[in-house]
């Protein structure tokens, strides 16, 4: 087993629905956990999918949810939005970006492909100092709220197998792929260096 | 208290002060404090570079510490200090000895640290990985085309290493830095590699080609080496990952302005793996117009493909000055791959095609999208000969040879080819319906082939005949089983040397492997070579006692996982030639003693063995261990030694008894000898000596008569008890008065000394007297007269021996012992039937008589 606690990193597009909810459980499991967006932009539904709402990583959860409130609540009431706000406000103030995080991760779990293709750019495109290797584990999740949830409570139980293991790096492989197995769904990853 | 120090750490004053104290913590057993220390080494070095040459050896220690945690650890740290090391050292022009020694080390570092690319553990790979790939970057000249990071400015690189240094030699580091490159291409074409080292190296290498274009051409081969042969092993996830990461990779180059030459290769590589042209033209640095279109008229011959004279523009520049074999190969065959000839090979090899489509197959394939047109063929023309000099084939191998061959079987080759690179590529090719005359482009979608492997036979002689899976490796075609002598032979050096590195690895503090290795490997496989070990734990077995222990503990496990059936032959015998070893070694004896007490488990065969050895008393001495500090199987051990007090050989025999002796005062263990010792006093009721005591089995009865030998046998242990506890004296006389004639006269023989050592105060004997059961007086007598011998009778003896002659025993001889203690008036009523007895008894009476201090009043009792 580490010796010290996994340093988790969670993303997913907007650091609103899948990275939070995976970030909300992990926290509860004791993990030192942190999630991020690695969008341009945050992307909340808005009345019809060409109309989305569209803030900038500076706003926070708390201003979103007033702002939702204000222009329809019933809407982002019944659709959920609201709701998940509320979640995210208690855990942190507003969203994060990955692109503008140094802090530095064991592992990073990315909610779907796209994300995971954004989160190597940038890593990749990073100068390289310390040579310490971070994996970076693709989870793909759709994003609605029971997915969301589905999908938390497999990377909670995937960050906890690896933080099990004696030796991560060396069995990592094998790990995912028992969970590829059990979970019929496969797992992109890759290690990058900080 | 670590992270106070690394305040600390911040005052530079403060550093030497401290210096010694955290060191001293790399010895520590927590994992996360080494690694402390090995961050603390790493910040210290580079503040002050002095300090490389003393902390440069603790590096090296935790380098090769038994944590794969820490030893990553310090792979990163010598990724930074070999750097740090270098720029420090060739800043001065001459050396100090100091600083020659520490480059020295650090030089036999960095080839450990290669050598790991070997490690067993993945992530210890991956960390020497990205370690080689710094030593590369560090070992190479920088170029002005050089892409290099802000951050690593600074950095050295061989440029600023002076050729005229006068210890560190620039054309050695050269060769240094090139051999590190081989070694990590080779690393990265092993089929076995896993995803994780294959991505780290991909990586690497993009690195690499953008810090140090002059490798560029290298690294783009290994990714078409790669990418035409991705390791089997690879799951299909796997798969995905690794070609994303491929993808990302070659952008990279592709981005980097030295990357023109190779544009051809890259963006080939990248429409195979699936990216739009469009992309990878706005990733290509010089503005060039689109060199590939995908062209509905798939392949073209060769006059064809002048049509698009821009594509091929690039070509003549993408000849790197050498040619390697596979770029020869590589244009022997493109003139050849006519749309009859590919068709051909596809048709062909479709034959080897298996019916299902394999999963990696489905997961990799993409439509190629640019068939048919010259970059596609010079494509596949590179692919077929990368692997056909993987094959060890073509022209570039060995020109003339493979020219021959070719001719015969260029049409052959071809079709391999032409194959190949659809199914290898997982592109099948993608035909737009209408087009009879590309049968070729058409079939391979609809038979997806298997992996790249098979397709590498592109050997023409053995495409034919065999199987196109050639390029699958199997372990048992290419090892040959060794002879049974060989293998011993090897086996036994093997043994040997790890033998004989005990100080070797002493010092690298691996020792305890190296005593669990031979263990192991001696109890596992026959053979000569347990004697050997033991022969050389013998030679010094205060040293190596450890590895004496953990070969036996081994062998007594083999003897436990086999149980039922498992016997412990081989565990005896082990530990018999151990014990008997040290027994003839005088200076090393006291090794035997805990060697037998530690051992779970000891036969009676090797108990019974400890004792007989000449040296009886540390035979002794051990069992005496074995009896203290082993209590479940105490009375094992304690049987052993109590057999031994009957012993002929009167030295063993002493030796046990006073041992028994001791061991009585134990309250747990005195029962059981008690038992034992009347267990053989009642023996002596039997009219034979039963069997047992000639060591026989104790079934069969021996009709020899009872002689003073096998009395004394019976009474040995008896009587050394009966001074420690004297009640015993009470079955003496039970058991005597049943016995024959013989035997009674060998117990008053015998009796002599523990009744002397009891003492006439013995309440037990006094008892013995007063009640002195029938047929025991002669011994009570024999008792008395004992007793009486040097001393004068005590007053309650001499009581007690009056109450007897009065009120039950009227036998005037039991007076005799005590005659001196009695009153004058009974003497002399005594004294008419003493006279009575024979001369010799009477003559002791007067002797006792005249002997003791009233010997004048009782003077004239003679003559009265």
């Amino acid at each position: 087993m580490p010796s010290h606690p996994l340093r988790v990193a969670v993303v997913c597009s907007s650091n609103q629905n899948r990275s939070m909810e995976a970030h909300s459980i992990l926290s509860k499991r004791g993990f030192e956990v942190r999630s991020f967006g690695t969008g341009s932009h945050v992307k909340l539904p808005g009345p019809a999918p060409d109309k989305p709402n569209v803030y900038d990583f500076k706003t926070t959860y708390e201003q979103m949810y007033n702002d939702l409130v204000r222009k329809d609540k019933e809407l982002y009431t019944q659709n959920g939005i609201l709701h998940m706000l509320d979640r995210n406000k208690r855990i942190k103030s507003k969203p994060e970006r990955f692109q503008l995080c140094k802090e530095k991760f064991d592992l990073v779990i990315t909610c779907e492909e796209r994300v995971y293709d954004q989160v190597l750019e940038d890593l990749n495109s990073r100068e390289q100092e310390t040579m310490q290797p971070v994996h970076v584990i693709n989870v793909d999740i759709q994003d609605n709220h029971e997915e969301a949830t589905l999908g938390a409570f497999l990377i909670c139980e995937l960050c906890q197998c690896i933080q099990h293991t004696d030796d991560m790096e060396n069995e990592i492989d094998e790990l995912l792929q028992e969970f590829e197995d059990k979970s019929n769904r496969p797992f992109l990853h890759t290690v990058c260096f900080y | 208290i670590l992270k106070q120090k690394l305040i600390i750490n911040k005052d530079p004053s403060l550093l030497d002060n401290f210096l010694d104290e955290i060191i001293a913590f790399q010895t520590d057993k927590s994992i996360e404090v080494k690694k402390f220390v090995i961050g603390f080494i790493e910040e210290a070095c580079k503040r002050d570079n002095e300090l490389l040459v003393r902390l440069i050896a603790n590096l090296n220690m935790l380098l090769k510490d038994e944590s794969v945690n820490v030893v990553k650890k310090a792979i990163l740290t010598l990724t930074q200090l070999y750097k740090v090391t270098l720029q420090w050292l060739v800043s001065s022009k001459t050396l100090s000895e100091m600083q020659e020694a520490c480059w020295d080390l650090i030089t036999q570092m960095k080839g450990e640290v290669l050598a790991l690319l070997d490690s067993d553990n993945d992530g210890v790979r991956t960390h020497s990985i990205k370690f080689t790939e710094s030593l590369i970057i560090t070992l190479s000249p920088r170029t002005p085309d050089s892409d290099v990071p802000k951050r690593q400015e600074a950095d050295i690189s061989l440029d600023k290493v002076p050729k005229d240094h006068s210890y560190i030699h620039y054309g050695t580091l050269c060769e240094e830095g090139k051999s590190a490159l081989e070694k990590l291409l080779k690393f990265m074409v092993h089929p076995a590699i896993s995803s994780i080292n294959l991505t780290t190296a991909l990586g690497s290498l993009a690195t690499i080609a953008r810090q140090r274009p002059m490798f560029m051409s290298e690294v783009v081969q290994a990714y078409e080496t790669l990418h035409a042969n991705l390791p089997p092993t690879l799951a299909k996830s796997q798969v995905s990952s690794v070609r994303k990461n491929l993808k990302l990779h070659l952008v990279a180059v592709l981005k980097h302005p030295c990357s023109v030459e190779f544009q051809g290769q890259i963006s080939t590589l990248l429409l195979d793996l699936g990216m739009p042209q469009t992309e990878i033209t706005r990733n290509t640095p010089v503005p060039r117009e689109p060199r590939k279109r995908p062209q509905p008229a798939l392949m073209e011959d060769d006059e064809d493909k002048e049509e698009p004279a821009p594509l091929a523009a690039p070509k003549p520049a993408a000849v790197p000055a050498v040619q390697s074999a596979l770029d020869l190969t590589a244009e022997f065959l493109h003139p050849l791959l006519t749309p009859e000839n590919v068709a051909n090979l596809v048709l062909i090899s479709m034959v080897y095609l298996p019916d299902v489509m394999p999963a990696s197959f489905q997961a990799t394939y993409t439509p190629v999208e640019s068939a048919g047109t010259d970059a596609q063929i010079k494509h596949l023309a590179r692919m077929m000969a990368t692997q056909m000099t993987a094959a060890g084939i073509g022209p570039g191998e060995h020109h003339k040879r493979a020219q021959e061959r070719l001719y015969n079987s260029t049409a052959k080759d071809i079709l391999i080819k032409r194959k190949v690179p659809a199914v290898i590529l997982g592109q099948a090719i993608s035909v737009v319906g209408g087009y009879s005359e590309k049968p070729s482009a058409t079939e391979p979608p609809a038979a997806p082939k298997r992996l790249p492997e098979p397709i590498l036979p592109s050997a023409p002689t053995k495409l034919m005949g065999a199987s196109g899976r050639k390029k699958v490796f199997r372990l048992s075609d290419v090892v040959q089983p060794l002879s049974d002598t060989q293998n011993e032979k090897l086996t036994s050096s093997a043994v040997k040397r790890i033998l004989h590195s005990e100080k070797a690895i002493a010092q690298s503090g691996m020792s305890h492997i190296r005593v669990k290795l031979l263990s192991r490997l001696v109890t596992q496989f026959e053979g000569m070579m347990k004697e050997d070990v033991l022969q050389f734990i013998l030679e010094d077995i205060r040293s190596r006692s450890d590895l004496a222990f953990s070969l036996l503990y081994q062998e007594y496990n083999t003897y436990l996982s086999q149980l039922p059936s498992g016997l412990l032959d081989s565990y005896d015998q082990c530990l018999f030639t151990l014990l008997s070893g040290l027994q003839e070694k005088p200076e090393q004896r006291d090794g035997c003693t805990p060697v037998a007490t530690s051992q779970p488990f000891l036969q009676h065969s090797v108990s019974h063995f400890l004792s007989f050895q000449s040296r009886v008393y540390l035979g002794m001495t051990t069992l005496k261990e074995l009896i203290v500090k082993r209590p479940s199987r105490q009375f094992q051990y304690l049987h052993v030694l109590l057999d031994l007090s009957s012993n002929e050989k009167e030295k063993v025999r002493t030796t046990a008894l006073a041992f028994l002796k001791r061991m009585y005062e134990k309250d747990q263990l005195r029962d059981y000898i008690e038992k034992f010792a009347l267990n053989y006093l009642q023996l002596l009721v039997h009219p034979n000596p039963p069997s047992l005591l000639f060591g026989a089995d104790k079934d069969t009865e021996v009709a020899a008569p009872w002689t003073e030998e096998t009395v004394r046998q019976c009474l040995f242990l008896y009587l050394s008890l009966l001074p420690l506890n004297h009640r015993l004296v009470h079955e003496l006389a039970s058991v005597y008065t049943e016995a024959i004639a013989d035997i009674k006269r060998s117990v008053l023989r015998a009796i002599e000394q523990p009744i002397r050592g009891m003492g006439m105060n013995s309440p037990e004997l006094l008892l013995l007297v007063e009640n002195c059961p029938k047929g025991a007086e002669t011994l009570v007598t024999r008792c008395l007269h004992i007793l009486t011998d040097k001393v004068p009778p005590s007053p309650e003896l001499v009581e007690r021996v009056r109450d007897l002659y009065h009120k039950r025993v009227p036998d005037v001889r039991f007076l005799i012992p005590v005659i001196n203690g009695l009153e004058k008036n009974e003497v002399i009523q005594a004294l008419p039937k003493l006279i009575k007895l024979n001369p010799i008894v009477v003559k002791e009476v007067f002797n006792r008589l005249l002997g003791t201090q009233h010997s004048k009043s009782y003077f004239y009792l003679i003559f009265a």
